[in-house]
């Protein structure tokens, strides 16, 4: 909680998840503020990607709750209960989370202007031509503005995964999601997309929650490193104390493989 | 082929008939193969059961019980169809029963991930559907449209045995005057029905070219 200055954006309360019998988190707890970068790092396995994706609506917990700037994300209180929230409650809150992919799903049948200017056509209901201006500078923000008539299938994979940053940003959302964004990529291409993102958290306003194995690039863009393992947060700080300071044995080790490996 | 001039008229009327009960039948099957596709898809399980007690009742039988039983058996029951009613509803029920196969797995061969980012830029599941989805997977349902829609314009020769006229029956009809003539008669039925189906795979030909832009 001491990292935590405004009212949190996000607030994880006591959040668990299981497939079947197999549990994936353990009671989370956790805040993001307003603008804060998180970077979580861990084994494949111990729940990172879980925690995103409850955030973007696309897994429902087990137990728990999530508020998202203040209100319930998967809940309706109705008469002082919480009871499970229908779609419309969801569509009203997920607008303010976003959400980058490993494997960049862009939709193939689009071009990447309209890849872009889809979202905010006809679920913002911007009319055309601001959404084509929007879509345009943000588009030259991630370097791509020459592409807009060309198709997925004819870019490369980080140009691919650069659409789908500036894709997710055109709609604005308050806390954004990065999972694992450049594992997909060709090691010569993950550069160009890690910069983009440098880029974007340096703007500062969005609050970032980057679930990433490039460790060098946790510790440069994070304000806290989140550890997890087997389904809880081990250990979390700064990245100073997360990487020169490493207090549990878990997060020793799995450093230690890291810089081994 | 002078000699077959004196067939044509006929031959002409029958084909006439094929194509109505080919365009009828058509819309029919691709609304059944639309709606048991997404109904076999859907969350309500009472929606699946009844879909998919249809898709097979009406792909596990025979085409031709089934246009009998729609115009013989039924006026039993005191249900009077007419031939063209019964023709295009067995036509219709039974390529739509093919159809929702086609549709059906081709919305489930969309990628998840395709949903996914849906979902993340906040689409309504109605927009996820018409907008990312089904264009997609129409792209795929294509050339098994295709196919189906050929096969269900030579399916409906079959309706020349609840006394339709179309082409295959003005064939049969003419047989009976002069049997000599069969070879050339049926020549000409084989040449009539490909001369109709040519047509519908170079349409679709032509959708499929359209459906797939953008893909390398």
């Amino acid at each position: 909680m001491e990292f935590v200055k405004d009212a949190p954006i996000v607030r994880y309360r006591k959040v668990s998840k299981s497939f079947g019998d197999r549990p994936i988190l353990k009671e989370i707890n956790l805040d993001i503020a307003p603008g804060e970068k998180i970077a979580v790092i861990g084994p494949s396995g111990s729940g990172k990607t879980t925690l995103a994706r409850l955030l973007m609506t696309l897994e429902e917990p087990t137990s728990g709750t999530i508020e998202v700037d203040g209100n319930q994300l998967w809940h309706k209180t109705v008469q002082g209960k919480l009871v499970r929230a229908d779609e419309k409650h969801l569509h009203s809150i997920r607008g303010k989370i976003g959400m980058v992919f490993q494997h960049f799903n862009l939709f193939p049948h689009m071009s990447i202007l309209r890849n872009v200017t889809e979202a905010p056509i006809h679920v913002l209901g911007l009319d055309k031509e601001e959404a084509v201006e929007r879509a345009v500078s943000m588009l030259k923000k991630v370097g791509l503005a020459d592409k807009l008539d060309q198709y997925p299938a004819q870019l490369s994979g980080g140009q691919k995964q650069r659409v789908a940053i500036a894709r997710a940003l055109v709609m604005r959302p308050k806390v954004m999601l990065f999972d694992e964004v450049t594992s997909a990529l060709d090691p010569e291409l993950v550069g160009e997309v890690l910069t983009v993102i440098r880029e974007i958290a340096e703007e500062g306003e969005m609050a970032m929650l980057l679930i990433t194995h490039e460790m060098e690039f946790a510790r440069d863009v994070a304000d806290r490193i989140i550890f997890t393992d087997g389904g809880r947060i081990v250990e979390q700080g700064t990245p100073e104390q997360i990487f020169y300071r490493p207090q549990s044995p878990r997060l020793i080790t799995f450093l230690s493989r890291f810089r081994a490996g | 082929m002078m000699v077959s001039v004196d067939l044509l008229p006929l031959l002409f009327q029958g084909a006439a008939v094929t194509l109505q009960v080919t365009a009828l039948s058509m819309v029919v099957a691709f609304v059944l193969s639309f709606a048991a596709g997404f109904a076999r898809l859907s969350r309500i399980k009472s929606i699946r059961v009844a879909s998919s007690v249809y898709v097979e009742v009406f792909r596990g039988t025979s085409l031709l019980v089934q246009l009998f039983w729609l115009f013989f058996a039924l006026p039993l029951l005191g249900i009077e169809l007419t031939a063209l009613v019964a023709g295009v509803m067995a036509l219709g029920l039974n390529y739509g029963a093919y159809g929702s196969e086609v549709v059906r797995s081709a919305i489930l061969a969309i990628p998840k991930g395709q949903t996914e980012a849906s979902i993340a830029l906040n689409m309504s599941p109605w927009l996820r559907m018409r907008r990312v989805i089904l264009p997609q997977a129409l792209a795929i349902m294509l050339p098994s449209f295709g196919n189906l829609a050929i096969e269900l314009l030579k399916g409906t020769s079959l309706i020349s045995l609840i006394t339709m006229a179309d082409l295959t029956y003005q064939g049969m009809i003419l047989r009976t005057f002069d049997s000599s003539r069969t070879f050339e008669i049926f020549g000409l039925i084989l040449v009539m029905y490909f001369v109709m189906a040519y047509p519908l795979t170079l349409f679709m030909r032509w959708l499929e070219r359209r459906f797939s832009a953008g893909r390398v």
